[in-house]
């Protein structure tokens, strides 16, 4: 059963901007990556999903509920992590948490004390004077304190140190190991790379491919043999390259990451 | 149908300006009544005949002999007109279009809360701060008027003054929520939102002035609030307050529709 379904999705804001006949269906308890550079539509695919904007054609239903009939029902079990973080400036971190838990009239035993931990997220601060990274911090924080069965995140790890990066990265694989539906827009490959099962590629507006990680890495990995004058500098060589070694020649296999695969689908024409 | 939880931050983040106008209110009221003086309305008058343009403009007229009569010369005519309205453009402006614009709104719709009771917990912050300053004012006119001239205010009267007043208001605070709900950018929800109430109050004060340029209050809501016409029981100044009334809940209503189905690109 899928969690997320999006059927012939478009919207054109002219001059080649916008969203173009995009179809994802993203299945119950599976990870899907959003991948695409800045400009290229993930943001307003978001904003349909969230029920922030209506669609002029084709549709958007999470868990066959449509996006901007049912958003309020929707989003009781939604986390959402927004590209451009925006709370209200006046308030600290910790009133501001403490409101929105109010404001989702959420029960007193939610996640909000575990995750500030988790993140070492210190919330005396007013939001106004926080950094980029503590802000994200509470984004998250935010988002997954009342346990949502599906996360929309856009950029989630954006402004964070490779610390907390891999803290998140964590925090989705758990999330995954406990069923939930994850959609995560990124252009950080790595962090598509090791938690994601599928990956959909977005430019200009048109999805360009979607297929699993191990599909699309597989299509694109390269072997190559080298022969080396003596074993002892072959087995070398197989050490320092992470290669396979018979004899003086040794086979590597240059694992492309999702970098490669991504300028691949991108580089050449700049304009289709 | 109401959030509370955002009812409380929004109301109190309408206590600053509340007491701020609250207070210049109490000024202004407090001198202008205790300015009551039969003996003082000649001496006035004198002004009148000197700059009859300029007095007439702010709303002032010659020969008001009650005191509810002094009251409307001189306080319903500016001070009671536009601190009220400052209210509602920075408020009205703040509630809606101000989230819109700076992205905080996904915020607030990123949760199990319905559009609608966004639109309507916001509408009520903005007529809840109005009828706070109108219960305010009454209040203080009160007072004010019995401990230095007992007996000389018609209580009555007041009340249908202050009712029609409030309507006035509620009606400029829908013209700022509509605005506030349609545009997502802030230039444009106050260019509208101030604009419009500020521009009609320009043509009142223009058609008070004279003759040639009375034809202006055909083309201000202003003229719909007849003062003076309140609170002698015309029946026409009667039907002005109600149309403002009813104006006012057709904007409002028509600001939270457009709200709950508009694109929000946050």
């Amino acid at each position: 059963m899928s969690a997320i379904d999006i059927q012939n999705l478009s919207r054109d804001y002219g001059g080649g901007k916008g969203i173009f006949d995009v179809s994802i269906s993203v299945d119950k308890g599976e990870v899907f990556g959003f991948l695409g550079p800045n400009g290229s539509g993930k943001t307003t695919t978001i904003r349909h999903l969230m029920g922030f904007i209506k669609p002029k054609v084709g549709s958007c239903q999470i868990n066959r509920m449509d996006c901007w009939k049912n958003r309020d029902e929707i989003q009781k079990s939604l986390g959402y992590i927004p590209g451009e973080i925006s709370f209200f400036d006046d308030m600290t971190g910790k009133e501001f948490l403490k409101f929105i838990s109010e404001y989702r009239s959420l029960k007193r035993d939610n996640r909000m004390s575990e995750m500030i931990e988790r993140f070492e997220l210190d919330p005396k601060d007013k939001i106004k004077k926080m950094s980029k990274g503590m802000k994200q911090k509470l984004g998250i924080v935010s988002a997954f304190m009342h346990d949502p069965d599906i996360l929309i995140l856009d950029e989630p790890t954006s402004g964070l140190d490779p610390l907390m990066q891999n803290r998140f990265i964590e925090l989705m694989a758990e999330e995954k190991e406990k069923g939930k539906t994850i959609f995560l827009s990124s252009h950080m490959f790595e962090e598509v790379e090791r938690t994601c099962d599928r990956i959909g590629i977005i430019r200009n507006g048109k999805l360009v491919t979607v297929d699993s990680v191990e599909t699309l890495r597989k299509r694109h990995m390269r072997s190559y043999t080298v022969h080396l004058d003596t074993p002892e500098e072959a087995e070398a060589f197989a050490k320092d390259f992470d290669g396979i070694c018979t004899d003086n020649s040794v086979t590597v296999t240059a694992k492309r990451g999702l970098e490669a695969i991504f300028m691949d689908y991108y580089g050449g024409d700049d304009h289709a | 149908m109401l959030n509370w939880t955002l009812y409380k931050r929004e109301v109190k983040n309408s206590v600053k300006m509340l007491v701020i106008f609250g207070a210049v209110i109490t000024m202004y009221v407090a001198i202008i009544i205790s300015m009551y003086d039969p003996e003082m309305m000649v001496s006035l008058d004198k002004f009148y005949e000197l700059m009859p343009e300029l007095m007439a403009s702010v709303g002032m007229s010659a020969g008001a002999t009650t005191l509810i009569g002094f009251m409307i010369s001189y306080l319903y005519g500016f001070i009671l007109l536009l601190f009220p309205m400052l209210f509602c453009i920075l408020r009205g402006n703040g509630l809606v279009a101000k989230y819109t614009d700076k992205g905080s709104m996904a915020t607030l719709l990123a949760a199990p809360v319905k559009r609608k009771t966004v639109a309507l917990t916001q509408m009520s912050v903005l007529i809840s701060g109005i009828l706070i300053l109108m219960i305010y004012a009454t209040g203080l006119e009160i007072i004010i008027a019995e401990t230095s001239f007992p007996g000389e205010l018609v209580i009555s009267e007041l009340l249908k003054l202050n009712a029609a007043l409030m309507c006035l208001h509620l009606f400029i605070g829908s013209i700022c929520f509509l605005a506030s709900c349609v545009f997502s950018d802030t230039k444009y929800s106050i260019a509208f939102g101030a604009g419009i109430p500020v521009l009609m109050y320009v043509l009142q004060m223009l058609a008070n002035t004279g003759e040639k340029a009375e034809a202006a209050k055909y083309f201000t809501f202003f003229t719909l609030f007849n003062a003076d016409g309140v609170v002698a029981g015309e029946s026409n100044a009667i039907i002005g307050a109600v149309v403002l009334g009813i104006g006012a809940a057709v904007l409002y209503a028509g600001g939270i529709t457009v709200f709950c189905k508009k694109d929000l690109h946050i």
